[in-house]
């Protein structure tokens, strides 16, 4: 699903973020990342996520190397990716709904079909009924849902949030994450980068620390 | 097929969308685009209301020698050949007209016959007419020519013909030089008018960019609501225009009307043809569409 082969990233010629990482990810697995703020979780995720090119090395997402996706392509990869960013980034001047049906108008999806996706997104995260509410009216753990499931209204194969719990209460933060562990459970491979280690011992099957310099793979969670 | 049609429905509706949310903004760039492009459609009406005038006028130039009443037409002659032997460039042809050819001449115009009859004589005089090879110098020549001719024996005086067919034709050539001149500028103007609104709006929408590309939008698909935006904003200006240009040429035309029922004339000033205004409408919307291309490449560049 995933391959990164000797992958480095840097900004300009003395930000190194990541240096030389190789992984690989397979259909299906729930991956935490964890690290230390500006360790390069958030880097990690937008390399995956084809946001931006890696400085050295090869990344492989959904069987497509994406140093050789064109221009032009790198749009159709990102609709096979459902992205969740720390902030959330909806849309406030329009309604839940049409939050959820961006990614599906994008896709070219008759307005109909993707009323009733987006309805049934909006459902497996618990929106039942905010349909026409405005983000801004919603808590920051709705909010976070409405970015899940604009994020799995495209069905992807692939699912990547960063920081999701960040700024939520430990309960709400539990719903969410339960939230993307169930889209899991139905074979949707996912990346959480944060550093809440409770949840990482909660939920954890495979953990990615990056720290300064370094990159470690733990196939069981680690709990401290 | 059926994606790309979904895909223009949505540009379509993002576009009456945004319109909506940001009602004034739009009727003042109407406004402005509409005054703006109604300038060089009263121009344009100007000159292609004048221009059949001067068609249908010969614009041959010719200079005419009157011969004085007395003169024979042995004198006559004499001139006629001296024109001839002088052999100038821009003497195109030469014709001598005697007094009887003409008298008879206006005797067949029943206008004319009876007027003549009560006459006791022939009151014409023998007349050479002078064709002129049209060019842009020949204004200026013939007068050297008319001054040199009049010197001649026997001649009365000599008229310029067709000089201000001429001239106007000039008149109008500045004109259209003028009047591409003011629509290169307009053009500017709607260019520069459109590009700004795309870029302030292409800078408000940021957010909503940057999530649709994060989704998985092509540049097509950001780019097709503002160009939708730039070609609706400049057709809906672009006909108002026509309205426009049509309201000033009313009370133009009442006043032009007074003027040429003076002359036994009806004159008035008029739009191009329909073929001309549904290219200008066209090209006002290609330009709209161009300019918001232009705009929200530059001011949205991933």
């Amino acid at each position: 699903m995933i391959e990164f082969r000797h992958v480095s990233k840097s900004y300009g010629p003395h930000t190194h973020i990541l240096d030389d990482v190789s992984f690989t990810v397979t259909a299906g697995e729930f991956v935490f990342i964890a690290g230390p703020s500006g360790a390069g979780k958030s880097t990690l995720l937008k390399l995956i996520a084809g946001l931006e090119p890696c400085s050295r090395g090869s990344i492989c997402v959904n069987g497509q190397q994406l140093d050789q996706i064109t221009a032009r392509a790198r749009p159709y990869l990102r609709r096979a990716v459902g992205t969740i960013l720390q902030d959330t980034h909806l849309l406030y001047d329009r309604s839940a709904l049409d939050n959820v049906m961006l990614p599906l108008a994008v896709a070219g999806q008759p307005n109909s079909l993707a009323q009733s996706r987006a309805r049934a997104a909006l459902q497996k995260v618990g929106l039942a009924g905010k349909e026409q509410a405005n983000p801004i009216s919603l808590s920051g753990g709705e909010q976070q849902r409405l970015a899940i499931a604009r994020a799995i209204v495209n069905r992807p194969a692939l699912l990547i949030a960063d920081e999701p719990t960040a700024n939520l209460d430990r309960d709400t933060a539990r719903k969410v994450m339960s939230v993307l562990r169930d889209f899991n459970q139905v074979g949707v491979t996912t990346l959480v980068a944060t550093h809440d280690e409770d949840l990482m011992a909660q939920y954890a099957q495979r953990v990615f620390v990056i720290e300064p310099g370094r990159f470690r793979d733990f196939p069981v969670p680690s709990s401290s | 097929m059926k994606q790309l049609l979904e895909h223009h429905r949505y540009a379509l509706a993002v576009t009456w969308r945004r319109l909506i949310e940001q009602p004034f903004s739009f009727i003042t760039n109407v406004a402005v685009i509409a005054l703006a492009l109604a300038l060089p459609l009263i121009g344009a009406s100007v000159l292609v209301s004048v221009q059949p005038l001067t068609q249908h006028v010969s614009a041959n130039p010719a200079l005419t020698v009157f011969m004085k009443p007395e003169a024979s037409l042995k004198q006559a002659q004499a001139v006629e050949q001296s024109i001839r032997d002088q052999a100038d460039p821009i003497v195109l042809d030469v014709a001598l007209v005697s007094k009887d050819t003409a008298f008879k001449t206006l005797q067949s115009n029943d206008a004319w016959r009876q007027a003549l009859d009560v006459l006791p004589e022939n009151p014409l005089p023998h007349a050479i007419s002078v064709t002129l090879v049209a060019d842009e110098a020949m204004a200026s020549n013939a007068d050297v020519l008319a001054n040199q001719w009049q010197q001649l024996d026997g001649v009365q005086f000599v008229q310029l013909d067709g000089v201000w067919v001429r001239r106007i034709e000039a008149l109008m050539r500045i004109g259209n030089i003028g009047l591409a001149l003011v629509t290169f500028i307009i053009a500017l103007v709607v260019l520069a008018a459109v590009f700004n609104t795309v870029r302030m709006q292409a800078l408000s929408l940021r957010e909503e960019i940057a999530v649709a590309r994060l989704v998985g939008a092509t540049e097509g698909f950001v780019r097709r609501p503002f160009l939708y935006q730039g070609s609706l904003t400049c057709a809906v200006a672009v006909l108002i225009a026509i309205g426009l240009a049509n309201l000033a040429l009313m009370p133009l035309n009442e006043a032009i009307g007074s003027l040429s029922r003076t002359y036994d004339t009806l004159f008035a000033l008029h739009l191009p043809d329909s073929l001309s205004l549904m290219f200008y409408v066209l090209a006002a919307i290609g330009l709209g569409a161009f300019s918001a291309r232009w705009s929200v490449t530059r001011h949205t560049r991933y």
